[in-house]
């Protein structure tokens, strides 16, 4: 892995430190070698992350820990809870690697790992696209390229600009900020085009619904975009097959003027937990700390909370 | 003269039914902010504040309100009275 006069320097581990700080700094280093190849080897240097983030999950036995996964998968046994929390490190490992070869090139460096034909090209607008944070999630900029018409993309913060049909906005700022990226999402909804944003971990006003077991805080923007637009959302993941980004959707959530918000918040976060049982490694680290520190969904109905 | 008053009260009866902290108040003064700070509304509702005024008034000003300076009581009507101005130029 290194060898390359474009490697960057590695920092001298600290002195006097702990067996647990060493491991800690040499596989932080590591990762700044694969952060290095991926300039010229994407594929090699994700698959290496992959590996990298099991094993740092195998020896450290956290982020996530095996309890941790089974406090939310209570069906799995120990030794299962282990498996699985071992491919989160593995894919979380392998998205900090994606972030950074965003960063360096751009989405057009994602491109090539996209999985063809794209799902995506067969949908019609208007749509809005609700995404959660399990998966590739930042490798869905690229697959949002894929679609037939106009689509604008909320970001907490930009990280890279897409290319037509591809626009994406911050969502950073005051109310007054956030309401006039709200309201270029209605017109470009009206206009017959796509949103697509984050329903999970939100950053304002939520409103909350039963997923595995906990009550989940969701944004209220993309049902309310729904609602005012008259158009369905559509509920979306990416994730990892075979060292490519494979992007998943599912039937679209219907916008009756009838079914209020909190109706359609219970049935994206019932298709999301429906998603997890059965791919429970695709949780990223973030949701599945927000999921553990939520409180049980005992009750039967969902309910608005501060987000 | 008549008209005017009108399409101040309208504008100010359509923030306080989006605007529940301010429901009671005697008065809205110009100078409340709608969103942070003032009349406390959350994005989404500032924009549904918007599209009421849109719709009561069949202008459209929401996207230039939005862009411009912090929107207040006294910008959102004087911004509905321009737009409708205009739309009868």
């Amino acid at each position: 892995l290194s060898g390359q006069p474009a490697d960057p320097p590695v920092p001298a581990c600290p002195a006097g430190h702990s067996g647990h700080t060493a491991a800690r700094w040499g596989f932080d280093a590591m990762e700044r070698r694969l952060a290095a190849l991926a300039g010229t080897h994407p594929a090699a240097a994700l698959r290496g992350a992959g590996g990298l983030g099991r094993l740092r999950n195998r020896l450290s036995g956290a982020w996530p820990s095996p309890e941790q996964v089974g406090g939310l998968f209570p069906l799995l046994d120990r030794a299962a809870a282990a498996r699985v929390a071992w491919r989160i490190g593995g894919m979380e490992c392998r998205n900090r690697l994606l972030v950074e070869i965003i960063r360096r090139g751009g989405i057009a460096a994602l491109r090539p790992l996209l999985r063809q034909p794209s799902p995506l090209a067969a949908l019609r607008p208007p749509l809005v696209l609700c995404f959660f944070h399990v998966g590739a999630m930042q490798g869905l900029g690229a697959a949002l390229e894929q679609l037939p018409a106009p689509v604008l993309a909320f970001r907490q913060g930009l990280l890279a600009a897409g290319r037509p049909p591809l626009e994406i906005v911050s969502t950073e700022g005051d109310d007054q900020a956030r309401a006039t990226a709200f309201h270029r999402g209605l017109e470009r909804l009206r206009r017959g085009g796509f949103v697509a944003m984050a329903l999970d971990l939100p950053s304002a006003r939520a409103v909350a619904a039963p997923c595995l077991g906990r009550r989940l805080a969701l944004s209220r923007g993309p049902f309310a975009l729904a609602r005012l637009a008259g158009c369905p959302l559509v509920p979306l993941v990416a994730r990892w097959r075979q060292g490519r980004i494979d992007v998943v959707h599912g039937a679209p959530l219907a916008a009756d003027p009838a079914i209020d918000e909190i109706a359609l918040a219970r049935a994206a976060a019932s298709w999301l937990e429906h998603y997890l049982l059965d791919a429970p490694a695709e949780l990223g680290l973030g949701l599945l700390r927000h999921l553990l520190a939520a409180e049980t969904a005992a009750a039967s109905s969902p309910r608005r909370s501060a987000g | 003269v008549d008209a005017g008053l009108d399409l101040d009260v309208a504008v100010r009866h359509l923030v306080r039914r989006r605007a529940p902290r301010v429901g009671g108040a005697a008065e809205l003064p110009d100078t409340l902010a709608l969103s942070t700070g003032g009349a406390g509304l959350d994005s989404i509702t500032l924009v549904e504040l918007l599209l009421d005024c849109e719709q009561r008034f069949a202008v459209t000003v929401a996207a230039e309100l939005l862009a411009g300076a912090p929107l207040t009581v006294g910008r959102l009507v004087s911004g509905v009275r321009a737009a409708l101005l205009r739309a009868r130029a």
